[in-house]
């Protein structure tokens, strides 16, 4: 599939990214689940010209309005990116594949810890929020995956190639199904509990889940919700900040041409007022870039 | 440039700098991509007063299972050829220089 803007995330400033290039007679496709914005479950009481009313209210009225301009929502995450030769191209949950002349990364922030005992004190110690980084540490050892989403799926299957038995803790599993498949045709062992400790004495040894299972490990890797906007950014050639946020100029452009951000990845404030007016920005720079990278 | 150890001269690296600052790293990991433009400011920095060096964990296990890395992007600081402090994660620069003390 090829696109002039490719915008992953859609959240306000994803939608409103997506508006504005598409009003501009860019293709525009949208990546991302618009349940995951940290706009949806919450009331919205502070943004202009409207009552207080519910996020997700604003957002289907949003992404509506969007595809009345002709842009396309794909509901899925990114699983990697990459840039060559001018173009970006990205690969779909489904292995849908997306080349697009621009990019906005509207990801917001993902929230990376479980905040359970034993997660903070054990990080290196067994505790990794990485599966590409560590899996090699753990060859011939055990290993538990937590995460609800494709990227924890992902990581399952990957931790089977390397550890001697892998465990994946789901609790309200919506990875995309092929890749849950694979990982579970792969070996690794389901559990549909939430966790509620890690335990070690100076290194992991064991993870407890809600209903009581427990399972003696070694690692235990976390990987919450979709790629991390951090990541995401480093596949397309830009360096984020400590924080994992992304520097963005007044047109919203990174320090990689053509690719724009917008919205709580910039940084804070984290307001959806800002992310909607930094989205207007980028998504009018990268229709205009896009025109030009003919 | 910041040194690339291996096997061969890891641990002369060590015994020859009173303060010796390793950053394990692989890759594919993304926050030690992002750790190696700290590492070669911390080098530069740290002239004189410590010798700074990476070591790929993909190409040097033994070294890797030998001092218990389980992560990486990891700070493995050696005083007078004695491991004193293992710093694992992506860290500002500023913070490394506060853990060590300097």
């Amino acid at each position: 599939m090829d696109a002039d803007v490719f915008v992953i995330g859609s959240g306000p400033s994803g939608v409103q990214a997506a508006i504005h290039a598409a009003r501009k007679r860019a293709s525009v496709v949208v990546a991302g689940k618009p349940s995951s914005s940290s706009m949806s479950g919450t009331e919205i009481e502070n943004y202009f010209g409207s009552p207080p009313r519910p996020g997700d209210e604003i957002l289907a009225e949003g992404i509506a309005l969007a595809k009345s301009f002709g842009a396309a929502f794909l509901g899925q995450n990114v699983v990697s990116a990459s840039a060559e030769d001018g173009r970006f191209r990205f690969s779909m949950e489904d292995g849908t594949e997306v080349v697009a002349k621009a990019a906005v990364i509207a990801t917001g922030i993902s929230r990376k810890s479980l905040g359970i005992p034993g997660e903070k004190d054990l990080f290196g110690k067994g505790v990794s929020y990485c599966a590409v980084c560590d899996c090699n540490f753990y060859r011939g050892r055990k290993a538990v995956v937590v995460g609800n989403d494709s990227e924890a799926a992902v990581s399952a299957e990957l931790m089977t190639r390397y550890a001697s038995e892998t465990h994946w803790v789901a609790w309200d599993a919506e990875a995309e199904e092929t890749l849950a498949r694979k990982a579970a045709e792969a070996g690794a062992v389901m559990h549909a509990s939430k966790p509620k400790a890690i335990e070690g004495d100076g290194k992991v040894e064991r993870i407890v889940l809600e209903d009581g299972t427990i399972i003696p490990t070694d690692g235990v890797f976390i990987e919450l919700g979709a790629r991390s906007s951090a990541d995401i950014a480093m596949d397309l050639g830009v360096m984020p900040e400590m924080d994992d946020s992304v520097k963005v100029g007044s047109d919203c452009s990174t320090e990689v041409p053509g690719v724009f951000a917008c919205g709580d990845v910039t940084g804070r404030p984290w307001q959806v007022a800002k992310a909607v007016g930094q989205g207007c920005v980028a998504g009018m720079s990268a229709a205009d870039y896009a025109r030009k990278a003919e | 440039m910041v040194t690339e150890l291996n096997e061969s001269n890891f641990d002369q690296f060590v015994d020859s700098n009173s303060l010796a600052i390793i950053d394990c790293w692989a890759p594919w990991c993304g926050p030690c991509r992002r750790m190696g433009p700290i590492v070669e400011e911390l080098a530069s920095d740290l002239q004189g007063k410590a010798g700074v060096a990476k070591l790929n964990t993909d190409e040097n296990q033994a070294i890797a299972v030998r001092f218990n890395i389980n992560a990486i992007p990891t700070l493995l600081v050696f005083k007078d050829g004695v491991l004193v402090d293992t710093l694992v994660g992506l860290r500002p620069k500023e913070d490394i220089i506060a853990q060590l003390g300097l």
